[in-house]
């Protein structure tokens, strides 16, 4: 069967963020400006960092986003993630290594509300004719510049975001424990460019991903969307395969 | 109703020597009972770094060993990706050839363009034009067997006038296929004249769907080859028991290793923006199959495991379909013992077949 994690997340759960119920409200975050970059690393320099629960992508990639919401419930922020390609079960997801938000509020609140491993830090996202840029700062070091060269237009059906897992500490039955909570933003597009990543700096041990090095360009996108961060419905047991250690949380979005 | 058998060639970790040519060598015995017992195909894929689902990167010296140790089974390529990074055309056109040649002309060619990144990706293939390579190759294979010399200037590959050796055994070439698994590729068959070899497990209403346009369109085709191939084939997985129980719980666990083998694979879709994959082709279908509250029921739908009556009914819906062949997949990570394989193709022979044969074995089958 498929090579799983190897990860065992409860051995450092005091280094997971911590929720306090698994009741988050949802945020709608009208007309966000989405870059996101595709890149195939080595299989060896991603050892270590997928929970048990998951399986890897063969062939190893991760996802560099750099997002602007200019509208949300803590106000306009920009966020910058980094996701490792996996499996939970039979589904494509990215699980996050690490993030960083341009204020502390959201930083705070995505930690406290979805479990995101996030710091404050400067994020720039910027648009020009032949790139979208963006650039990530953390106490005075730049970790993050990357770009989108030479956009062309897609369609957004071309486009296909896959769902976030993240680790963290949350009550359930009783009793506050680490587990992987699945984040499932939904998309509706306005409009989708595709072009060249490039990474001109890339400091991986400020990712939480320390062996990561980039090595083949897959492809990158730029979109504006209308998008949300749900009420979380499932979340895993983080040392049990996918198919057997899932709850379901809540039935739908129809909750909202 | 033709029956076939069709190897993905998956094989289990850890790898070792011999477990890789224990593997293959239950696939030849596998084939070589297939020949005694009257199916008609053995397809072979091709594909390249898709660890555990399939090993089977060389399909045309598996299909010649096949070749070489059968008599009347017709070997099928199934599919040979017409992408330039993955196989030059006039590779193609020779080693298809001296297949047909060894095989006493038993050839079918299937095409096709990939659908995973992992694959694409590692040849450093544009996915954007993979439709429009395979569309270039499907017509210039063809002319490659048939014409005495060959020269061409295309937009993915061109040659000055050479003789391309040696010509197909068969005249005037081998029959020619398309895989079938994103949504309107059916047509893209029917419109060159092409058979349909259906690689995904959707359920009887899309199936009928997707022959009755197939049909529809290919009576208007302006065909690549020679001659038009109307067939259409599908894919099932095979496990044919005495006991009805037995036999779908193990062709269950057959279908639900493939499956969750299959989902593990990066579509293209999943990671390369392009409007040449729109289509997640069918591992939205495995996914369901594999994982969803309604697993059970899609999994049995039409799938060739149970007894023989359940089978029997499960092909005559197919054959009610329009459907003209068959394809089984009998292993996935070697979860059929080899023993019960051969089982269920010597009970699948000789319970089944012959309700679906013409002439003196239909005979004997409806007395």
């Amino acid at each position: 069967m498929p090579l799983y994690g190897t990860l065992d997340i409860t051995a450092n759960a005091r280094a997971l963020p911590t929720l306090a119920n698994l009741d988050t409200e949802a945020w709608t975050l009208p007309k966000a400006e989405m870059l996101q970059l595709l890149i195939e690393v080595p299989r060896s320099t991603t050892e270590g960092l997928l929970p048990k629960a998951m399986h890897p992508a063969l062939p190893s990639y991760v996802i560099l986003a750099v997002t602007r919401y200019s509208e949300s419930p803590v106000g306009p922020f920009n966020l910058a993630v980094l996701r490792l390609g996996s499996r939970a079960g039979a589904h494509p997801r990215g699980f996050l290594l690490g993030a960083v938000a341009s204020t502390d509020a959201a930083a705070r609140e995505l930690k406290g509300r979805w479990g995101l491993p996030v710091d404050a830090g400067e994020v720039k996202f910027l648009r020009r004719h032949d790139r979208v840029m963006g650039t990530v700062t953390k106490a005075g070091r730049t970790i993050l510049d990357c770009a989108l060269i030479d956009p062309q237009p897609v369609a957004g059906t071309d486009v296909q975001y896959i769902n976030w897992v993240t680790a963290a500490n949350a009550p359930l039955d009783g009793q506050t424990q680490p587990m992987l909570i699945q984040v499932d933003p939904k998309y509706t597009f306005y409009k989708a460019e595709r072009g060249k990543p490039q990474v001109s700096t890339f400091d991986a041990a400020a990712w939480n991903a320390p062996q990561v090095t980039l090595a083949d360009p897959i492809v990158g996108t730029c979109s504006t969307v209308d998008t949300d961060l749900p009420r979380i419905r499932f979340v895993m047991d983080p040392l049990k395969p996918v198919f057997q250690g899932t709850r379901r949380i809540r039935e739908s979005r129809a909750d909202e | 109703m033709k029956f076939g058998l069709f190897y993905e060639i998956s094989i289990p970790r850890p790898w070792t020597p011999e477990k890789e040519r224990t593997v293959y060598n239950n696939c030849l015995e596998q084939v070589k009972l297939a020949d005694e017992l009257g199916f008609d195909h053995v397809w072979a894929v091709e594909h390249h770094f898709l660890e555990e689902y399939s090993h089977c990167s060389a399909p045309e010296l598996f299909l010649t060993a096949c070749a070489m140790v059968t008599k009347n089974i017709q070997v099928g390529h199934g599919i040979v990706v017409c992408v330039p990074e993955f196989n030059h055309p006039i590779k193609i056109a020779e080693k298809t050839a001296t297949l047909d040649i060894l095989s006493g002309g038993r050839l079918h060619v299937g095409t096709g363009r990939s659908a995973t990144w992992t694959e694409l990706g590692g040849f450093r293939a544009n996915p954007d034009i993979t439709k429009k390579s395979w569309d270039e190759f499907v017509r210039c294979l063809p002319k490659m067997w048939m014409q005495e010399t060959f020269s061409y200037q295309g937009e993915f590959w061109s040659m000055p006038e050479r003789t391309i050796l040696p010509k197909p055994y068969q005249k005037p070439h081998p029959p020619m296929w398309v895989a079938v698994t994103s949504p309107g590729t059916e047509i893209d068959a029917a419109d060159r004249g092409l058979g349909s070899l259906g690689l995904s497990f959707a359920g009887f209403d899309e199936q009928e769907k997707k022959i009755k346009e197939y049909r529809r369109r290919i009576k208007s085709c302006e065909p690549v080859g020679a001659f038009v191939n109307e067939q259409v084939a599908t894919t099932n997985f095979l496990f044919c028991h005495e006991d009805e129980k037995t036999g779908v719980e193990m062709g269950k666990r057959l279908g639900n290793t493939f499956n969750y083998l299959a989902t593990q694979l990066i579509s293209t879709r999943e990671v390369f923006s392009s409007p040449s994959y729109q289509s997640l082709g069918l591992l939205p279908a495995l996914r369901r199959a594999a994982t969803g509250p309604d697993a059970s029921e899609q999994q049995t739908e039409g799938m060739a495991y149970g007894d023989p009556a359940r089978i029997i009914r499960a092909v005559k819906k197919w054959e009610s379909l329009g459907v003209d062949c068959i394809n089984f997949i009998l292993n996935a990570n070697e979860v059929v013992p080899q023993d019960q394989v051969m089982a269920s193709l010597r009970l699948f022979a000789k319970e089944v077949m012959p309700v679906f044969a013409k002439g003196p074995a239909a005979k004997v089958a409806a007395e």
